[in-house]
């Protein structure tokens, strides 16, 4: 029997077709970082992580904590990192319940409900985001200079800004004070979805749901207190002083017009999302309830609430990931995200290789931890007996 | 008064249960048709009512009267659509897009769902296109690429997309399925991180980066390199798409088709990927929405497409006040594209859901 | 390809599904034109065996001939098997997305390079062998289940295969469709068709088989002609699964 020939041999085929297959992906990554250094080095600049460690030179306009231009690099990628994650979180939950809403006046028996949701989907999801985006910010430096600042509220409005009565506490406290609630809800969600500790009773269960907000709520109210100077009083509002506006906090129309954009705009997609997930329902499901006498607000709350809620989460988890990817868009108006800085980073110190390794490295951690965490969640939640969609 | 048929009442009794069926149904009935009818009369006013319609007004005219000022289009419709083109050869832009409307309207009827005759048709469209825009051939002047600009713009950039990136999807997603383990490994790791960029930072990439990064030849013009780069991300999520429809096919299928002594490309051509495509269809098209709304990023590399050109058409001094009139000009262009489009991936939908019933 | 070969020999045949061992030194041989008939409980190796001939399954030991042509590493004899070698499933696995006609000639028109009208014309010849000339047109949805099992009868038939393998052909069927398909297989076995056939159809064992073997856990327990097996089964396991497949 003669061995057949190289080329029609299986696994001799796998076996060179996969070499081919790799060592052609090694090439060509390789030869472009080769050729990335050799031109940035001719113009001078050297490969390497150490620029993270340098003053930037130049100005964020939107940060949570305090950022100068004498900062180094790194402490300017961490701050644009936080701003990513705080648009995310704003305008996911304003985009959750914005759907929560939409999704349910859409698979609701009200047909009036049913138009408005209707207009407001096919409106917000069929024009791009980043046109969306445009427009809000163009609305919103058409509002009037600072001196005809409305006022409303003990707030001021202008093109400059929202301007809202502002605490006075430390900086760090508000910091410390969002750490804390973050995590009593965290650990509240976690509580209620895992059913841990075992083997608790569901009575004293939900008592410590409440329980852990509770305390989170008190101590962050405690860590603002703490760090209030005495010498100034509790509020500041917002006045008109010549051409300026100050005093209060400032929301910046880059910032309010992007997390309105992004809002409005996940908005509807997850309508749709809920809207499916209320269909995926049974409708067996929602009339056995009936026949047991549950009044309507407890077929809703205990019955069909908590199955749309498990047939949603898999496409909802997609979505999330996509909303947190489209904060991206502050670039097109000028919001310091991750992004940008990673942008102007580039343009500023020319490390072209290094910063894009660090916004790959920035969205893949975002996103696994994202998908890690929603995923787990779908598997606490799965039905038993049925199997998670999730991926694990 | 006294007979309404015993039909009419049912249906009046119906209708008065869904609107008015409880206190919340009500005050929900009363509260939505407030704000419909709010947002007519506001849309009504401006649009219609208190808008000026004469061509030749000014901002002074306008400002008299509360509404929209519709002398911006007319002022400037043909930057908005075509941005910097030349002007003399504007014709060739609107051909163009004429011939981009005609193939997507093609590939959506039926008779046209073979792949021979997609990639004929969509071949053929951005070849046309191509030569309209670009030129230097036929007696046609040269316009250079960095003169693009507004819709022609954008349907190139979305022709290209799909163009490029639904063979590259297909290959991606039979090689994330390959027997060969590295290979679909490596594939998935591939699909997976493209997938967790956001599109503007592959966008910044090819147009900022890459010319670093590749050796002089392969740059090219900064246009392709991006086109590009969106291609590859609407790749990797087609490939998923596809991955999914290929799931739904039953593994019957392949094996009848080994059985039969079909080497591998038939296998895949003629057995596998038909029916996978069939099942992918809707989430396919919606894809295809989505890329279009996408073509509006590359704004931020610089291309002045529909939207830019939009930007652009106001930003000059004596407009500046009609931003409204202009983004609801170029909102209304890009609707009438995605939801022509969603639409009909719904209607495809329902239909196919049909089909499967009667089978 | 050795057409004076046995059609199939096997020899100390091993498949395992990771640890778990489904075939156990299988040894067969089928001459040509000979009809075997392959029994045994769910789980018992069968369907795996008959998978291995055609390589939809891969085996991990031992050694499969074809004619002659060893089943090995060269993609060469793969595809000169599959050529040869024609198979009928349980689940019909026609292409839905193809019409009847369409079904039947993709493979002689891809494969063997017969052209379209010579394709059609063969195919039209084994679609009235199977009794549904008439439903060439349609697609495989709009038929019934036996009609369907007919169809993919008439398919694996137009590649003009040597030998046809059937995997449960009957088991996925209505029993007043069982007939119809039964009738077709016992007129290819009269033809002198090459067949190896996984069925608990003991009637049709009967009536064509030259010999019936009883396979349990992955190995084959015994081996008789017809008479023999039903009437005078040595074994034990033999027995008991005859008596609980004839029983009722």
């Amino acid at each position: 029997m003669a061995a057949p020939p190289l080329w029609r041999s299986k696994s001799t085929r796998a076996f060179m077709f996969q070499s081919v297959f790799l060592a052609a992906l090694v090439a060509a990554v390789l030869g472009a970082t080769l050729t990335a250094r050799s031109n940035l080095a001719a113009q001078g600049l050297t490969s390497g992580f150490a620029f993270l460690w340098k003053n930037t030179g130049w100005e964020m306009n939107f940060t949570l904590l305090k950022v100068a231009p004498t900062d180094p690099y790194w402490w300017f990628l961490l701050m644009g990192f936080c701003n990513t994650l705080f648009m995310g979180l704003i305008s996911l939950a304003g985009a959750s319940g914005i759907g929560l809403l939409v999704g349910l006046m859409r698979s609701g028996r009200n047909p009036a409900a049913r138009l408005l949701g209707t207009i407001y989907i096919e409106l917000f999801r069929n024009l791009p985001l980043i046109l969306q985006l445009f427009f809000w910010y163009a609305l919103a430096n058409a509002l009037p200079n600072p001196r005809q600042a409305i006022a409303f509220g003990g707030a001021l409005i202008s093109s400059r800004g929202i301007y809202l009565p502002g605490l006075n506490v430390s900086q760090g406290a508000v910091a410390l004070t969002a750490a804390i609630l973050l995590a009593g809800a965290g650990l509240a969600v976690w509580i209620a979805a895992t059913r841990r500790p075992q083997g608790l009773d569901p009575v004293r269960r939900r008592r410590l749901v409440l329980i852990a907000p509770g305390i989170a709520i008190l101590a962050g109210v405690l860590a603002l207190a703490a760090s209030h100077d005495p010498a100034l009083p509790w509020l500041t509002l917002p006045a008109t002083t010549g051409l300026k506006i100050e005093g209060g906090v400032r929301i910046q129309p880059e910032f309010y017009c992007l997390a309105f954009a992004i809002t409005t705009y996940g908005g509807a997609y997850i309508g749709e999302i809920v809207r499916g997930g209320f269909k995926a329902v049974g409708r067996g499901q929602t009339e056995a309830a009936r026949a047991l006498g549950l009044s309507p607000w407890q077929v809703f709350s205990r019955v069909r609430m908590p199955l749309a809620f498990r047939a949603m989460l898999p496409i909802l988890i997609n979505q999330y990931v996509w909303l947190i990817k489209a904060t991206t868009l502050g670039i097109a108006v000028g919001f310091s995200d991750f992004f940008m800085v990673i942008a102007s980073s580039i343009t500023h110190s020319g490390q072209t290789l290094e910063f894009i390794a660090i916004l790959m490295g920035g969205f893949l951690a975002i996103n696994f931890t994202l998908a890690a965490v929603l995923n787990r969640l779908n598997r606490a939640i799965a039905l038993k007996g049925h199997q998670a969609t999730g991926t694990t | 008064m006294t007979a309404i048929p015993l039909a009419r009442q049912g249906r009046l009794r119906r209708l008065r249960k869904d609107f008015f069926g409880s206190t919340a149904s009500t005050m929900m009935t009363l509260a939505s048709v407030a704000v419909i009818l709010a947002l007519l009369r506001w849309v009504l006013n401006w649009a219609v009512l208190n808008a000026t319609f004469s061509a030749s007004a000014t901002q002074a005219v306008c400002a008299e009267r509360s509404g929209a000022c519709w002398a911006v289009i007319a002022a400037r419709w043909r930057v908005i659509l075509f941005g910097i083109y030349p002007y003399e050869e504007q014709w060739r832009s609107a051909l163009a897009c004429a011939v981009v409307v005609v193939v997507i309207v093609l590939s959506c009827l039926p008779r046209f769902w073979s792949f021979g005759r997609l990639a004929l048709t969509w071949g053929f469209g951005a070849a046309i296109f191509y030569i309209l825009m670009r030129g230097g051939v036929l007696g046609l002047v040269r316009v250079n690429e960095q003169q693009w600009g507004g819709l022609p713009l954008t349907l190139f950039i979305f022709v290209a997309t799909g163009v490029i990136g639904m063979p590259l999807a297909i290959v991606l997603a039979l090689m994330r399925r390959s027997e060969l383990p590295v290979v679909a490994r490596v594939t998935g790791w591939i699909i997976d991180t493209i997938r967790s960029l956001p599109l503007l930072s592959i966008l910044f990439t090819c147009a900022i980066v890459l010319p670093f990064m590749l050796p002089g030849f392969l740059v090219g013009e900064k246009l392709y390199r991006v086109v590009f780069g969106i291609a590859l991300f609407f790749a990797a999520y087609q490939a998923e798409i596809i991955r999914g429809g290929f799931q739904g096919v039953p593994r019957g299928q392949e094996e009848a088709a080994k059985a039969l002594g079909l080497p591998y490309w038939p296998r895949m051509a003629r057995i596998v990927l038909p029916q996978a495509f069939r099942l992918a269809l809707p989430a396919t098209i919606n894809q295809f929405v989505i890329a279009f709304m996408e073509t509006s990023l590359v704004v931020v590399v610089g291309f002045v497409e529909l939207l830019a050109a939009g930007n652009t058409a106001y930003h000059t001094g004596e407009w500046k006040f009609a931003y409204i009139e202009v983004y609801a000009f170029v909102a209304a262009i890009y609707f009438a594209f995605v939801f022509g489009l969603s639409r009909y991936g719904a209607y495809l939908e329902a239909r196919m859901s049909a089909g499967q019933r009667k089978e | 390809m050795d057409l004076t070969a046995p059609a199939i020999e096997i020899r100390n045949l091993d498949k395992y599904y990771g640890a778990f061992q489904a075939l156990r030194g299988i040894d067969l041989r089928v001459a040509r034109g000979e009809r075997v008939v392959i029994c045994g409980p769910s789980g018992s190796g069968k369907s795996t065996m008959i998978r291995c001939i055609n390589q939809l399954e891969e085996h991990d030991g031992g050694e499969i001939r074809v004619f002659g042509t060893l089943l090995d590493d060269n993609l060469g004899s793969i595809d000169e098997i599959r050529r040869e070698v024609g198979m009928v499933f349980q689940q019909f696995n026609l292409f839905p997305h193809m019409t009847v006609l369409e079904n039947c000639t993709l493979a002689p028109m891809l494969v063997r390079r017969t052209p379209r009208t010579e394709a059609e014309a063969v195919a039209m010849r084994y679609l009235e062998k199977v009794r549904i000339p008439d439903q060439a047109g349609k697609y495989p949805g709009q038929l019934s289940g036996g009609q369907q099992q007919r169809v993919a009868i008439a398919r694996a038939l137009c590649m003009q295969p040597e030998i046809l393998l059937f995997d449960e052909p009957t088991s996925a069927l209505d029993p007043e469709m069982i007939a119809e398909v039964l009738d077709v297989m016992v007129t290819l076995a009269q033809e002198g068709m090459t067949m190896v056939c996984v069925t608990h159809e003991m009637g049709f064992a009967r009536k064509v088989a030259d010999r019936v073997i009883f396979m349990d856990n992955g190995e084959i327990i015994e081996e008789a002609p017809p008479g023999e097996f039903f009437d005078a089964p040595k074994s034990e396991r033999t027995r008991l699964f005859l008596s609980q497949v004839l029983g009722h």
